[in-house]
């Protein structure tokens, strides 16, 4: 059994509900969890919404190419597209995407956890569990690691009831939520545009998992779906955050939501915000386990080894050294803040970037190429 | 084959469970009968600028229970110093209540404020207490009397936090700093004295920033209450017209002209009479009238006192300033606004609505 066992195997295809959960899953992530000091104005919720409905636009790109026959064909599909040495140098490129995204998550989880739970654990020893778990679902193949995302649903989506109590007197204040307009444009309002973009990023992936989505007609409505919940979630929890903090307060909190975790009460746990982030973990698991298994995809292209045929070993050598990575950017880059904030930047640069151009570029080659999408049942 | 992956599974399984108990990388120490979870602090002014902080060690143990105090230049010095010498290791987890005395308060607390938030242990929840008085000398002498002081102290601020429960000022980590925080308003705290008899509620402190300039007490705190607060009190006693209010609601409308140079504060009152003492035949509607004028103008007279040394002090514990905050239009600088206020002409209405008394009255002529 060992020796066939195929990575990479499609013997399911997955239906539009699994992409509505792709999408609104892989939107929030780590970002979220840091965004509402950057926002901190109010009128901020406008660009939130905003930028949700861009978003809507590369979902459309994205659907676009998920209907055709080559988004089911794979790599093939690909090199069909690009040819074959345009797709080992995307690839290539793509590595560094992967390793950037994966490397913020994770690192950014692990702080969170140490800070909050663990406070004396070094955080390379939760990066190694974290990964150690990753790779045990990533190891289980694409198709389990889809089906995670069900899981990864239902133990974090029901949080964001509890912020509900945030909305009613008497910490809230309805003037904390003025101006509604913006007086004036800074600098700073650009930096959060972008990192709304990036956090709204990540549903990009899903450009490689053709083979496995099921696509029709509704496929367009589903990402959309996905992508609406996440709108009313930020929203949501960016006023909850504005009534419990307000504007000046919020800017001066690193981890907002976690903190208004630590207000809620019960007598028979006191600590609800360990459990809120241990739950959290579970969509970190699902989103890092489905990154490792497109980096080892990709730098099997990459590096030529397509013909080869993909390993849990293979896995294993590439997770380790993305563990070496990732030990090695904690140490140099995130332990120190200004270090940490250079990355952060980056990956909200790199998230828009990717966000904003592989739906794109797709659709205009396709177009270019004169590719159809084929009959929809 | 098999058998041979069985095994390895099993023997990395075998070494995963040594190493993860040999060398785990936890090293905090939780064991129950090596700490002694705090239930506050209580933190003076010591000699030369340093900060005289004490608790009650409460040993899970049937040990007797001290009182622990150390002078330190920090505060978290105070904890690490009983930890050298001890074997029960401090944890503040379990923390329920800071008392800061009314000196240290004077010159801020900000810094003791920021320790406190910054302490992923300790809940945004814990209850902020100003104390006149002792409070350390006073545990000592009640330790034998009331083993469960802390305890029963922790219990009562949390009965009266609940909205609308009337009565004192209660406040928690969380609102004094978002008060801070929050432009157009000031911080308050409770203050508790210390006396022979007890720990008694005295008032409400008023913060400008983290400093403590005044406390108001007796009626001036009732208003507070009935005008800020709770919006609620169970009783309101008028000494000067031997009467008691019972149940007293109250409906704030605020209201600043365009030019923001007068304010109008209207106060809504709903209520009944609990108590009389006096001469007067409230029975009678017109008597009953005169008297809710007399009370309607005391109370607007007293209320205009208490505002106005808000505004001589420049604090806004009422948060009258967000008034001026519109959806659609930049809000104004604090300093601007705390300037305007000072200035501000501020005219006190009451409006009383005492519910008309049904049953029993000895004096009453007619029947």
């Amino acid at each position: 059994m060992m020796e066939t066992h195929q990575l990479f195997k499609k013997n399911e295809t997955y239906n539009g509900l699994y992409a509505m959960l792709l999408v609104n899953r892989l939107q929030m992530l780590y970002f979220f969890l840091i965004m509402p000091n950057i926002l901190i104005n109010p009128y901020m919720i406008w660009v939130l919404i905003a930028v949700g409905i861009l978003s809507q636009l590369n979902l459309l790109l994205l659907s676009k190419w998920l209907l055709t026959r080559l988004s089911s064909n794979g790599y093939n599909g690909f090199v069909q597209l690009f040819g074959k040495k345009l797709v080992r140098f995307l690839s290539f490129i793509g590595l560094f995407f992967i390793l950037l995204k994966l490397s913020v998550i994770t690192l950014g989880f692990s702080e969170i956890v140490q800070t909050f739970i663990l406070p004396t654990t070094d955080t390379n020893f939760l990066i190694f569990f974290i990964l150690l778990l990753c790779f045990y679902v990533a190891g289980r193949g694409v198709e389990h690691t889809i089906r995670f995302v069900f899981i990864s649903f239902f133990f974090t989506f029901w949080m964001i009831t509890f912020f509900v109590f945030f909305f009613f007197p008497p910490i809230a204040h309805l003037s904390d939520l003025y101006p509604l307009i913006p007086m004036e444009w800074k600098v700073e309002n650009w930096k959060a545009f972008f990192l709304i973009l990036s956090s709204y990023s990540g549903s990009e992936f899903l450009v490689f998992l053709g083979p496995w989505l099921k696509t029709n007609n509704k496929t367009f409505h589903y990402l959309s779906y996905g992508n609406a919940l996440t709108v009313v979630e930020y929203v949501f929890l960016f006023i909850a955050s504005l009534f419990y903090f307000g504007s000046n307060f919020l800017s001066k909190t690193q981890y907002p939501l976690i903190n208004m975790g630590r207000y809620f009460q019960n007598p028979l746990f006191e600590r609800i915000d360990i459990m809120m982030l241990s739950f959290l973990l579970f969509n970190l698991v699902f989103a890092v386990s489905l990154f490792l298994l497109l980096f080892y995809g990709a730098s099997k292209i990459a590096f030529g080894k397509m013909s080869k045929p993909s390993s849990v070993k293979g896995l294993l050598f590439s997770v380790f050294l993305i563990f070496i990575g990732m030990v090695l950017v904690n140490e140099l880059f995130w332990k120190s803040w200004e270090k940490q904030n250079f990355l952060l930047n980056l990956q909200i640069i790199a998230g828009s970037i990717s966000y904003f151009l592989v739906p794109l570029v797709i659709v205009l080659v396709m177009k270019k190429e004169g590719v159809k999408k084929h009959a929809s049942t | 084959m098999r058998l041979h992956k069985r095994v390895c599974k099993r023997l990395i399984l075998l070494f995963m469970t040594f190493w993860l108990s040999g060398c785990a990388p936890f090293t905090e120490n939780n064991l129950i009968e090596e700490i002694s979870p705090v239930t506050f602090l209580s933190i003076s002014k010591g000699d030369k600028g340093k900060l005289k902080v004490s608790t009650i060690m409460p040993p899970l143990s049937k040990e007797n229970k001290f009182v622990m105090t150390q002078e330190v230049n920090l505060l978290k010095e105070g904890v690490q110093k009983y930890n050298l010498n001890s074997y029960q290791e401090i944890k503040s987890g379990q923390m329920r209540m800071l008392v800061i005395s009314d000196e240290l308060g004077k010159d801020g607390i900000m810094s003791i404020i920021n320790v406190l938030l910054t302490d992923p242990d300790i809940s945004p929840r814990i209850y902020l207490v100003i104390a006149k008085g002792n409070f350390d000398e006073y545990l000592e002498s009640q330790l034998d009397k009331d083993e469960n002081f802390d305890y029963s102290f922790y219990r009562m601020l949390k009965h009266y936090e609940k909205k609308n429960q009337g009565e004192l000022t209660v406040v928690n980590l969380h609102e004094f700093k978002n008060f801070l925080y929050t432009p157009y308003s000031d911080p308050f705290l409770p203050v508790f004295k210390i006396e022979e008899d007890g720990v008694n509620y005295e008032g409400t402190a008023l913060f400008q920033d983290d400093k403590l300039v005044e406390t108001i007490s007796s009626l001036d705190d009732r208003i507070f209450q009935l005008i800020n607060n709770d919006h609620y009190l169970v009783v309101l006693p008028i000494q000067k017209f031997e009467i008691v209010l019972g149940h007293v609601r109250s409906k704030i409308i605020v209201d600043i002209d365009s030019s923001y140079s007068t304010m109008t504060y209207t106060v809504n009152i709903d209520t009944r009479i609990e108590e009389y003492r006096g001469e007067k035949q409230l029975f009678d509607p017109k008597q009953l009238e005169n008297m809710k004028k007399d009370i309607e103008t005391h109370l607007e007279k007293q209320t205009h006192e208490l505002v106005k040394k808000m505004q001589e002090l420049k604090v806004d514990p009422l948060q009258l300033g967000i008034q001026t905050k519109k959806p659609f239009s930049k809000p104004m600088e604090e300093k601007k606004w705390i300037e305007m206020f000072e200035k501000m002409d501020i005219k006190i209405k009451y409006n009383i609505n005492i519910d008309p008394l049904t049953d029993a009255n000895s004096k009453r002529q007619n029947l």
